[in-house]
């Protein structure tokens, strides 16, 4: 038979599916705020946060929400090179695949996108934008300068990166929306709804108030984080389930196993 | 999950270290509390010993050689505020003897003075003026003052006062030597030798105590030294 953690440990395995996505007080309003900004005549607009704050999936959740109404594209990975990335644009602007040992030529490709200005309007979403250069960011801020190609650039928020933001992007016309680490009750809510979502409302409510403070104060409210704790968590109950029975309160879990998780993952050390 | 039990033991690790400063903490907590008890019990000992006017008082009759019973009621106190300490005479019984040997704590309402120092400045017939500078102080430099004065003076006076208040305050050790030092200074003094004995028994030397009685008895056929023998031998002290 199955242990009942299995499933609950299933739900923190780390994705941006669009049926992971949870709804909070926060991320609504980051959503709200990006949709807003997207309708406006912006030709950049630059996401960033700390890593595990929930930018991919929120970029996920507006492409899957808004592609059916508009000509939206998602760039999950960065292209490798120049050339990578002039293949992708071309295939976004022309709907065509390049023709093989055919190369994409730049300003080719730029006069192609000021022809479409006033025809169509183009979102494309860029993530992990930090692993682009300086140059590669010259080069797409002048695609948005078409106005035919708007641009969600989403960035890791380190010293460096914000350097290139501003360095890129400081004199366009621009919005920045910043995603932050989860408060304890957004964390909270954050973990009751996806193991309700699964149907655990054992499990959930087995996590007990200060057990939510003990893992917001491992995890810093960053959702990555959260997501690999209660899956360690759940790991350990699991093996307990199934091997030690009597080291597992089942009405609540036990303060002892997310500090053992915790030291598991090297938030604590002794 | 493999690794469960290293895991465990790793948390274990860490619990103590977390638990460690709070066990640091009770310990310190208890700590002040034992030095802060310890003291504050020592002060109230000390505290009732000084202000118990029964026992004080009980002092100041004991000795049979107190020759300024009727002058202490004259004693002029000088509080340490004032610097000029005027000498006070104090005048003995015309028919006791010249020595004017006591010197212990009075209590007057509040205050307890105690360590007079007595200087003879002039001699009459039959009579002695002496100046005491009375200050304030507590009883335990007081003992300590009279302690110092007996080894300049080797007065049994000193000596058996200290005695007395030793024993009545149950420090039979002190008792005991300060009774020897009587004996030895003048070994007639019957109050030493009773007081030598009892501290004995109290010390629990108990045979050395009836030997010592025995001698004494031979020596003065004291009847209060054969009460205490009886005592003694008894059980009953």
């Amino acid at each position: 038979m199955k242990s009942r953690y299995e499933a609950a440990k299933n739900v923190f395995i780390d994705s941006i599916d669009n049926d992971d996505y949870i709804e909070l007080n926060s991320s609504i309003s980051a959503y709200k705020q990006l949709e807003h900004s997207i309708n406006k005549p912006l030709k950049m607009i630059l996401l960033f946060g700390k890593p595990g704050t929930g930018k991919s999936i929120l970029l996920n959740r507006i492409h899957n929400k808004l592609k059916h109404q508009r000509e939206i594209h998602y760039f999950d990975t960065p292209a490798i090179n120049e050339k990578e990335f002039f293949h992708k644009l071309f295939k976004v602007l022309t709907k065509k695949d390049l023709p093989n040992n055919t190369e994409v030529n730049f300003s080719a490709l730029v006069d192609f996108c000021k022809n479409l200005r006033g025809k169509r309007e183009i979102i494309i979403l860029l993530d992990e934008a930090q692993m682009y250069g300086p140059e590669m960011m010259e080069k797409i801020r002048l695609f948005s300068d078409s106005r035919a190609v708007k641009f969600v650039v989403s960035l890791h928020k380190t010293e460096n990166e914000d350097l290139i933001a501003k360095e890129h992007f400081q004199s366009r016309i621009w919005e920045v929306i910043e995603l932050k680490n989860a408060t304890k009750e957004d964390q909270t809510t954050y973990i009751h709804k996806k193991l309700l979502k699964k149907n655990l409302f054992e499990i959930a409510n087995s996590i007990k108030d200060k057990d939510m403070k003990l893992i917001h104060a491992f995890t810093k409210g960053n959702f990555r984080e959260c997501n690999k704790l209660l899956f360690t968590l759940f790991e350990i109950c699991e093996y307990y389930d199934e091997n030690e029975p009597s080291k597992i309160n089942y009405e609540q879990i036990p303060q002892r196993i997310i500090e053992m998780a915790a030291l598991k993952l090297g938030y604590i050390h002794v | 999950m493999y690794d469960i039990k290293p895991l465990e033991e790793e948390w274990k690790k860490y619990k103590k270290k977390k638990m460690r400063p709070w066990f640091v903490l009770l310990f310190s907590i208890l700590l002040v509390l034992l030095v802060s008890l310890t003291f504050l019990n020592y002060k109230e000992i000390d505290f009732l010993n000084f202000n118990d006017k029964s026992k004080v008082e009980a002092v100041t009759k004991v000795p049979t050689a107190l020759l300024i019973d009727k002058a202490l009621t004259t004693l002029e106190i000088k509080k340490p505020e004032i610097t000029e300490i005027k000498p006070v005479t104090v005048t003995s019984h015309e028919n006791d003897s010249n020595e004017i040997v006591e010197d212990m704590p009075i209590e007057e309402e509040a205050a307890i003075i105690n360590k007079p120092k007595i200087k003879e400045e002039t001699a009459q017939k039959n009579r002695k003026k002496v100046h005491l500078n009375i200050i304030e102080t507590t009883s335990a430099s007081a003992y300590k003052d009279v302690a110092k004065r007996f080894h300049q003076s080797h007065d049994t006076d000193d000596s058996l006062f200290l005695a007395k208040v030793y024993y009545r305050k149950g420090n039979y050790k002190k008792a005991e030597y300060w009774a020897l030092q009587t004996n030895k200074v003048n070994g007639n003094i019957e109050e030493g030798w009773l007081i030598f004995a009892k501290s004995k028994v109290k010390l629990g030397r108990k045979n050395e105590a009836i030997r010592i009685l025995t001698t004494y008895i031979k020596k003065s056929n004291s009847g209060r030294a054969k009460s205490l023998l009886h005592k003694i031998k008894k059980g009953t002290l």
